[in-house]
This record gives C-alpha cells, sequence and structure tokens, in this order.
C-alpha cells in the first residue's frame, strides 16, 4: 500500500476511512466455546478453546469434519449463526477488542477492515448475476469508501499480484472464471479492505493439484508482502504443511495439540495427531506402514461430555481418561492436552 | 418377489416392521405441528362428509315454506335456502360430488402426469420430445373456454364425468415437473448403481425413482383436489351447468344472482356457508401438505 | 480381462449460449487391465479420467474405439447383450452420500441385486440374507447394526462401505473407484482404501482407481500400472513406483511437484516444477497439449503431436520429445 496512514486504534474517523491500524494483529482467543441449540439440548461445537495468533505468522487450524474448526473460524468475526450461539469466552483482537461484545455496525465495520475472511467454497460464494468489479464497489459502498476509483486500484494491484488480469477479472462474471482464479478473487475481496488479519476457511478444497499449490504460494507471498495475521483453516495436513508457521489440531471441539509446524510433523505427541499423520499415504517412504486409525470422528451428539474427547479411539487411553478431561500443558512452544502424554513426560518418538 | 416365501422369514418380518415404522413416523410428523394435527382433522373430516354425508340426510331434503332464507339458528345454524331447505344440510350432502370429483380429477391428473413424466424423463432422447410435444400442446389449450363448450353438449351429471374431464385437462404441468425430477434424479449415483448392477427398468421406476418423488407427487395431488374443486364450483357458479340445489357451486350461484347476497343481508348465511366449507378444506389441504416432506423423508421423518 | 483401444469421447454441449460447443473428453486412450491386477488413472478434473473410469463401467458410450472384455469385442454386440460384460465391472462413486438411496433400509438397497442374483444362480431365497449379512461383514461393517437402518443414520465411512458391498452382490471381476475416498474423513480415508487393497487380495478383484491424489494410488497398488492423464490423453504411463520415482514427462512432474510437502518430516524435491498457468488451455489443439503451459515447450512442441511410447531409454511410455529425469518428489527427512 502507497497511503499508510497510522493513527491509533480509534474509531475509524470519516472522511479518512482507510485508518484502520497498518500492522498485523495479534489475536488471543480464551477459553471461547460455542453450543448448537438442537432438539437435545444446547451441545457444545467448540468447548473452553484457547489458542493464540502472533502477530505476522499464518496458524493452520487442522481437524475433520465435526471438529469445530469451522466454528472457530466463524467465532472470529463474532459470526457463529443461529441456532449457534458463543457461550463464553472472548477473542481478543490487536485494535479492536473483544469481538465477542461487537455489536451490529461496530461488528459489519470490523468486518471486512480489519478481518478478511475467505469462505468455504469461495470458488462459488461470488453472485453469478454481478460482475466482480460490480461487487466490489458493492463492498466499498457498504463500508463508506469515499475513494472508489483507489479500491479499484487496489483491487487490480492485488489481483495482479496473484498472476491474473486484473482489469479483465473485474469485468468477468463467476462462471468465467476457473476454480482458482475465483479463489483468488476471494482472497482480493478479503484484503482489499485493508484487513490485515485474514482468515481462510479450507481455502483449497474442490481445487486440483497444481492450482492448489499455487494459491498455498500466493497466500505464503501476500501474508509475506502485505505483513497480515492469517488462520488458514483446514482437513487436509498437506495444506498446513505447506503454508503454515503454527499448527493446531482440533478434535471434539477442543484443541488437543499445537506448536511449531514442522515440530508438530516431525514429533507428533498427542495420539490424535499421530495417528492422523500416520493414515495419510505418503509418496515416500514404506507405504505398508500407513495405519488406519480406528473408530470415527465424533458428531455434535456423540462428543463424550466428559472426559478426554478422543479416548475412545486412542491407543493409549488409561482409566483417568474417562473421566477427567486432559488440560493443555505447555512445553516450550508446544501445547498438548493429553493424560497419557503428561504422564509419561514427553513422550518421545516410541510410537513406530 | 422371493420375499413372498414363507420360508424367507426376516425380509417379509423386516418389510411389515417397516410399514408399523412408518406409520408411526407420520403420526410423529403430524405431532410436531399442532397445524398439521388441525390440518389432517379437517380433512378427515371432509372426508367422512363425502363418505357418510348423504346418508345422514333424507334423500329428499325437507322444505320449510315459511322460513325461505331464514337467518342463523339453532335449527338451521346457516340458515335456510329460497326453497326454505337447510342450508348445512345442503352443504354436507353437496360435499359428496365436490370432493368425489376432487378426487377423481387428482388420481387421474397424478397417474397420467407421473406416467407422463417419468417414461418421458427415463427414456430420453425420442419419446421424451415426442411426450412433451404432446404435453406442451395440452398445456396451450385454455381449459376454461374448452369447458364452457363442452358443457353445453355435456351436463356433467356424475362427479366421475366431471373428474374424468378436469383430470384430463390438468395433467400437464404434472407431467413437465415429474419429468425434469426424473431427469435430475436418474443422474444421482444411486440411481446409476441400480442400472450398473443390472436391476430392472421396473425396479428402478418402481422401488428407486418413485420412492424418491413421493413427497412432490402427495402433494401435487392434494394441490389438484383443492385445483378441481374451484374448478367444478366455478363453473356451476357461472350458471353453465345444470341446476342442483345441494351442489356448492350452484349454491354460490343462486346466493348471488338470485338472493342477492351481495347487496341484502338475508342471504349472506347461504353464500357464505359455502364459501367456508371451500376455504375450510383449502385450509386443511394446504395445512397437511406442509407435513408431505417430513413424511417421506426418512431423514426428517425419523429425527 | 478388459482391453481398450483408441477410444474417444466428445461432449457436445447444449444450451442456448454454449450450444454446439465440443470438448473433447477423450482424444484416443489404449488401456488394458489384467485379471486381478490394479491400475490407476491419475490427472486433475476435466481431463477425462472420469469419463473413461464411466465407460469401463458401461455407463458412457464412446464414440469410437473398441473396447475387449474377455476376449469379446464389445463392438460385436448389441447394446443389451454387452450387460453382462459391463455387469462383472462396478463402479464406486466418489460421493456416498448420493451413492445410496435415501429411501430406502440397507436391507433394501442389497435386497434387490442379491435376489436378481439367486435367480440368475437358482440359490434359494434365504441365501439373500446370509449374504447380505456376509458383504457387510466383508467390508468390515456389522450387519445386525447397519441392516435396518437408513443411509441418512450412518457416516460418510460405513455408508462408503455398503456401497462397495452392493457393488460386490453381482461377484464382480473388477471394481472401478472414482475418487472413492475424496468425500471421506481424513482418519477414515486408509480405511477405506485398505478394504480395497484387502478385496483385490483375497477375493482377485481388479481394481481401477481413478484419483487425482497419487499417494493413495501408491497404496492400492504400489505393484500396479500408473496413467497419468491429460486433457484427454495419456501423457505418461508405466509402473506406479516408476512413475512416482523418476517421472519424465513435464506434466507428471508438475503434478508431483504439486503435491505439499510434510515440512519437518519431508525435505522438497530439488527439482520441482512449476507449470505457467493457462487461462484459455482449450483453444489450443495443435501439437503437444501441455506446451502451452510446460516450462521446457519449444517451437517443435507447439506444431508437432507427441505419441506415447517408450523411447530414451526410459522404463516407462511417455509423450514427450524432450524427456528428462527430474527431482521433484519430496524426500524423507529421518534416515535414523
Amino acid at each position: 500500500m502507497a497511503v499508510s496512514v497510522e493513527t491509533s486504534a480509534e474509531t475509524p474517523v470519516e472522511p479518512m476511512p482507510e485508518s484502520a491500524p497498518k500492522t498485523a494483529p495479534g489475536v488471543r482467543v480464551g477459553g471461547l466455546s460455542v453450543v448448537y441449540k438442537t432438539p437435545a439440548g444446547e451441545l457444545p461445537a467448540i468447548a473452553g478453546i484457547d489458542l493464540e495468533l502472533r502477530p505476522g505468522t499464518i496458524t493452520g487450524v487442522v481437524g475433520e469434519s465435526g471438529s469445530g474448526k469451522s466454528t472457530l473460524a466463524l467465532s472470529l468475526l463474532n459470526a457463529v449463526q443461529p441456532p449457534g450461539r458463543i457461550a463464553a469466552g472472548s477473542v481478543e483482537i490487536d485494535g479492536l477488542g473483544d469481538v465477542v461484545g461487537l455489536r451490529g455496525e461496530e461488528l459489519r465495520k470490523a468486518r471486512g477492515r480489519h478481518i478478511g475472511y475467505v469462505f468455504q467454497a469461495a470458488q462459488n460464494s461470488l453472485n453469478p448475476l454481478k460482475t466482480v468489479g460490480k461487487q466490489l464497489l458493492d463492498l466499498g459502498r457498504s463500508h463508506g469508501v469515499s475513494d472508489l476509483r483507489a479500491l479499484v486500484r487496489e483491487a487490480k494491484e492485488l489481483l495482479g499480484r496473484m498472476g491474473l488480469d486484473g482489469a479483465r477479472v473485474l469485468d468477468s462474471h463467476q462462471h468465467e472464471l476457473s476454480g482458482g482464479m475465483r479463489q483468488r478473487v476471494g482472497i482480493m475481496l478479503a484484503l482489499v479492505l485493508n484487513a490485515h488479519l485474514v482468515v481462510l476457511d479450507e481455502p483449497t478444497t474442490a481445487l486440483d493439484m497444481i492450482t492448489q499449490a499455487t494459491i498455498l504460494r500466493i497466500i505464503r507471498e501476500v501474508h509475506e508482502e502485505r505483513g497480515l495475521t492469517t488462520m488458514v483453516i483446514t482437513h487436509d495436513l498437506g495444506v498446513v504443511a505447506e503454508v503454515a508457521d503454527r499448527l493446531a489440531v482440533m478434535y471434539g471441539g477442543r484443541v488437543v495439540e499445537q506448536g511449531p509446524t514442522h515440530e508438530v510433523l516431525a514429533t507428533p505427541r498427542h495420539p490424535y495427531t499421530r495417528g492422523l499423520l500416520g493414515a495419510i499415504p505418503r509418496l515416500v517412504g514404506d507405504i505398508d506402514e500407513a495405519r488406519a486409525l480406528p473408530g470415527r470422528p465424533p458428531t455434535l451428539g456423540t462428543v463424550p461430555r466428559e472426559g478426554c474427547v478422543f479416548r475412545e479411539r486412542c491407543a493409549l487411553r488409561m482409566d483417568v481418561c474417562e473421566t477427567v478431561e486432559p488440560p493443555t500443558v505447555a512445553d516450550g512452544p508446544r501445547l498438548v492436552a493429553c493424560h497419557a502424554v503428561e504422564a509419561g513426560g514427553a513422550v518421545r518418538e516410541e510410537s513406530a | 418377489m422371493s420375499d413372498m416365501n414363507p420360508a424367507v422369514a426376516l425380509p417379509g418380518g423386516a418389510r411389515a416392521t417397516l410399514r408399523r415404522n412408518f406409520w408411526r413416523g407420520v403420526w410423529r410428523v403430524l405431532k410436531r405441528k399442532p397445524s398439521r394435527m388441525a390440518g389432517a382433522i379437517i380433512v378427515l373430516g371432509f372426508a367422512f362428509m363425502g363418505v357418510f354425508g348423504p346418508l345422514l340426510y333424507p334423500d329428499q331434503l325437507p322444505r320449510d315454506d315459511n322460513a325461505l332464507y331464514a337467518p342463523p339458528s339453532w335449527a338451521h345454524p346457516f340458515g335456510t335456502d329460497f326453497e326454505g331447505t337447510d342450508v348445512l344440510a345442503l352443504v354436507v350432502t353437496g360435499a359428496q360430488y365436490v370432493l368425489l370429483t376432487g378426487l377423481v380429477t387428482a388420481v387421474i391428473t397424478i397417474v397420467l402426469g407421473t406416467g407422463v413424466g417419468l417414461f418421458a424423463g427415463f427414456r430420453r432422447g425420442r419419446w421424451d420430445s415426442v411426450l412433451m410435444r404432446i404435453t406442451d400442446m395440452k398445456l396451450t389449450i385454455p381449459g376454461l373456454p374448452l369447458l364452457l363448450v363442452l358443457s353445453t353438449i355435456w351436463k356433467f351429471s356424475s362427479a366421475w364425468e366431471m373428474g374424468l374431464v378436469l383430470g384430463l385437462l390438468g395433467w400437464g404441468g404434472v407431467a413437465r415437473a415429474v419429468r425434469s425430477q426424473t431427469l435430475s434424479l436418474r443422474e444421482r449415483g444411486f440411481i446409476e448403481a441400480a442400472r450398473g448392477l443390472g436391476l430392472s427398468t421396473t425396479h428402478i421406476i418402481g422401488r428407486e425413482l418413485l420412492p424418491s418423488m413421493a413427497p412432490f407427487i402427495a402433494m401435487n395431488m392434494l394441490i389438484a383436489v383443492t385445483g378441481a374443486v374451484y374448478a367444478q364450483v366455478g363453473l356451476f357458479f357461472l350458471g353453465v351447468l345444470p341446476f342442483e340445489a345441494n351442489n356448492w357451486g350452484v349454491m354460490l350461484n343462486l346466493a348471488v344472482f338470485g338472493g342477492g347476497a351481495l347487496t341484502t343481508t338475508a342471504a349472506l348465511p347461504y353464500l357464505m356457508a359455502p364459501l367456508l366449507a371451500i376455504l375450510l378444506l383449502t385450509l386443511g389441504i394446504v395445512l397437511v401438505v406442509d407435513a408431505m416432506d417430513e413424511i417421506f423423508n426418512p431423514r426428517l421423518r425419523e429425527e | 480381462m478388459i482391453r481398450g483401444t483408441g477410444i474417444v469421447k466428445t461432449f457436445k454441449q447444449r444450451g442456448s449460449v454454449l450450444a454446439g460447443r465440443e470438448v473433447k473428453a477423450l482424444r484416443g486412450v489404449d488401456f488394458s487391465i489384467e485379471k486381478g491386477g490394479a491400475v490407476s488413472f491419475i490427472g486433475e478434473s476435466g481431463c477425462g479420467k472420469t469419463t473413461l473410469g464411466r465407460i469401463i463401467a458401461g455407463l458412457e458410450t464412446y464414440d469410437s474405439g473398441e473396447i475387449v472384455i474377455d476376449g469379446t469385442a464389445m463392438s460385436a454386440l448389441k447394446p443389451r447383450a454387452r450387460q453382462p460384460y459391463f455387469r462383472r465391472i462396478q463402479l464406486i462413486h466418489q460421493d456416498p452420500y448420493s451413492a445410496l438411496n435415501p429411501t430406502r433400509t440397507i436391507h433394501q438397497t442389497l435386497h434387490a441385486p442379491l435376489a436378481l442374483r439367486a435367480k440368475q444362480t437358482r440359490r434359494p431365497g434365504s441365501w439373500i440374507d446370509t449374504r447380505a449379512a456376509e458383504l457387510l461383514s466383508l467390508v468390515g461393517l456389522d450387519p445386525g447394526y447397519v441392516l435396518p437402518r437408513y443411509p441418512h443414520q450412518l457416516s460418510g465411512g460405513m455408508r462408503q462401505r455398503v456401497v462397495i458391498a452392493r457393488a460386490l452382490t453381482v461377484d464382480p471381476e473388477m471394481l472401478v473407484a472414482d475418487e472413492a475416498t475424496s468425500m471421506i474423513d481424513v482418519s477414515l480415508r486408509l480405511g477405506i482404501l485398505s478394504l480395497l487393497k484387502d478385496l483385490r487380495e483375497r477375493l482377485g478383484v481388479s481394481v481401477l482407481f481413478i484419483t487425482h491424489d497419487v499417494a493413495t494410488a501408491r497404496y492400492i497398488g504400489g505393484d500396479g500400472d500408473m496413467y497419468v492423464i491429460y486433457r484427454g490423453q495419456i501423457v505418461e504411463r508405466g509402473k506406479v513406483e516408476t512413475i512416482i520415482s523418476s517421472p519424465v514427462h513435464p506434466y507428471t512432474q508438475s503434478l508431483l511437484s504439486a503435491i505439499p510437502v510434510l515440512h519437518g518430516l519431508e525435505r522438497p524435491g530439488e527439482q520441482r516444477v512449476v507449470p505457467t498457468e493457462a487461462l484459455d488451455e482449450s483453444k489450443s489443439d495443435d501439437g503437444c497439449l501441455f506446451a502451452r503451459r510446460c516450462p521446457f515447450s519449444t517451437d517443435r512442441c507447439t506444431s508437432e503431436i507427441p505419441l506415447l511410447a517408450r523411447s530414451g531409454g526410459f522404463a516407462q511410455e511417455h509423450s514427450c520429445f524432450y524427456p528428462e529425469r527430474r527431482n521433484v518428489v519430496a524426500t524423507p527427512l529421518e534416515a535414523a
């Protein structure tokens, strides 16, 4: 960005709408719980999540269906839709405060200006009847951008940065763009209002391998060039391995393990992380070493109410796992929530 | 079917259990919303009226020459008509014709529409083109003028005839809709799998396709009933069909043109009674239609 | 058991705007799958691999070419007479959610094809239910739990197992698994894959595995053949391990380069190939189809058509004028 006005984090002043803080914000999620109302009562989709997104890093959140990863992403925007609601906890974003407390107009302004969100299946989230440019202008108007020309210029620049012909893309309708191009349009729309916190929900699902590699490279590059704090939500460990600095593994609505990506992948500690890594067929090494995880991931209704959420499928299961939810224990930059790991000190590399 | 063989205990038993579960599911779905219950009761009430209504009154309804256009009273809740006959009795005994017409129309509409639509959608190609051209041609025939012309030569004295004509006029829309549903369903994995497994076309259409369309067909059937009721009441109201004292449409006609219900209050109850009956029947059907999706979808039914 | 030569398939688009536009799904493809063998088709979406799989399963027609099943040429038979041949080849759909009829219980779903089978083989009616239970156990499900249930009451992984059990009702000689695990949770995928592998080993069923994921193809049939398909043509064909360890076609290399590297566990290959992006690649049909995206293409590539053949002393067949081994695949880090 050429125009960069450093102001403190007060409410944006009208004549100078581009006055969001220009540095990557940190995010601290504390004790966050989200419940969904069902015929069987209110069930927790995520329970007591503590997670820190450090300024300027890419955090990858990995989980299977029902792990609560998408709910977590929505909570960052305070955008959990009924029948769900945030039951407890806070989401502190630098320069914005606790998002959980925001309402109405403030919240709407925050989305887009502070937090850019690239939706799951962004490939299909564009309006099929309007050109990308029209949708960009709609976005600008709804956020009270006074200089729409500058907005368009910025959008073209971003698209150009991602390897597209900006003018042509802005003139296109959704159906004229390929999946990878739409995904880039999604990223552009998330960044064009100069948000410095970006949440990408399954950014490469349904994309081809080569396109996926391109998008992941772009995410990484744009992240660095613009100085963002980025969160990538995915079910694919490979995606996280490619882009993320830190990795958080979710299971049954909890973060069961987190730490620097390389370390977690090299020496996974939580039995679920280990099982998940072991269940992925790899291109190299002994293919017959791959082992399926027994059982299946829990759903909203089948998550155990007490004790460890993973115990049903766990090889290291102990008596205490039945009744007591394992606390998250820190070891340097790594955090693990597992009784067996805690009991065995750091159970390093004893698994085959 | 081989499972009719008494030696095979399980499948027969399983099927009976399924059927029991189905009705239990229907009950559960109805109970879920009071409005559906009300709808079901209304529809059942009309069905009862249609079947047993005429048995409740003598063949020749009594007239009271001293009470023409009598106001509502305990003896005559909706007053009397121009001859002094009890209006409620007219509505109740008239229900049979109306409802039977509706039923016949609905059955013909659904059988023809579903048959043509399924066949066209499943066979595709030439059959599809030919059948759809016929359907289109049929859809372009204006129904009301045709009925008016027909009524000059045909008196529709029985509900069966009336229903037959309305049904033959009404299946086009259903055929088109069923065809498009079939076209999209036949691309679904389970239909393709059935073809790949070498299952017969009868099985694929009867056991795989039709049940998936059941809610849609049931809804259309109920809506066809209301359509038929409107159409024939309309015809009788216009006065193009012969006079029957206890026909809802004729009653409306007489109330408006004979009793002057639009200008004086005397004939108002006479006008309101059949109107209310039609409204109530429509309401009942609309409320029940709401439950169809859940009744025929196992997932929604069980929840 | 099945062999195809020169299979061509062109889809004509309908509708007012795109009417008359043609999409060449397959441009003359040869294949052959042995009894009990494992073959994988690798490629991106739209490359024609799914169409080819559907043609092999008898669910799609082809414009020209010949398919021979167990020595019988399909062109010599009337469509009806082909059915018993294609019934030996069963397709496992990608989407286990639409592959099962939501209005029918698993018992009903399995009963229909088994009843037909019982009639054909003159077995008593009682065989049907025994067999249904047997098949469900074979695919790792509890018949007592699964049989009375509707599809929506089962998880994605269980459904896919039911789909496989249903395919087995007709005692097929070959299963065509089209992205059979892509819609299933990551921790459950390997279960389905090892089931397919197991069926191949225990029942001698051939498996044709269609996927974009090279690693899963390696898991299913490490000893089998791999076909790399690009825009309706085979660009490289050979043993799975050969192609993964020493790919020679730039497209194969691009695909393998795009596979995410598990940093911390693996070191990326040093010569990763990144193809240029084609914005409207379908326009050019001259020369090598990959030439416009290929970082190594020359004038010859855009004018001359390379044919699939074994050349340059490589173990696999390829269709590139300038085949060259490149080190694109990640290597494991810990030797310890």
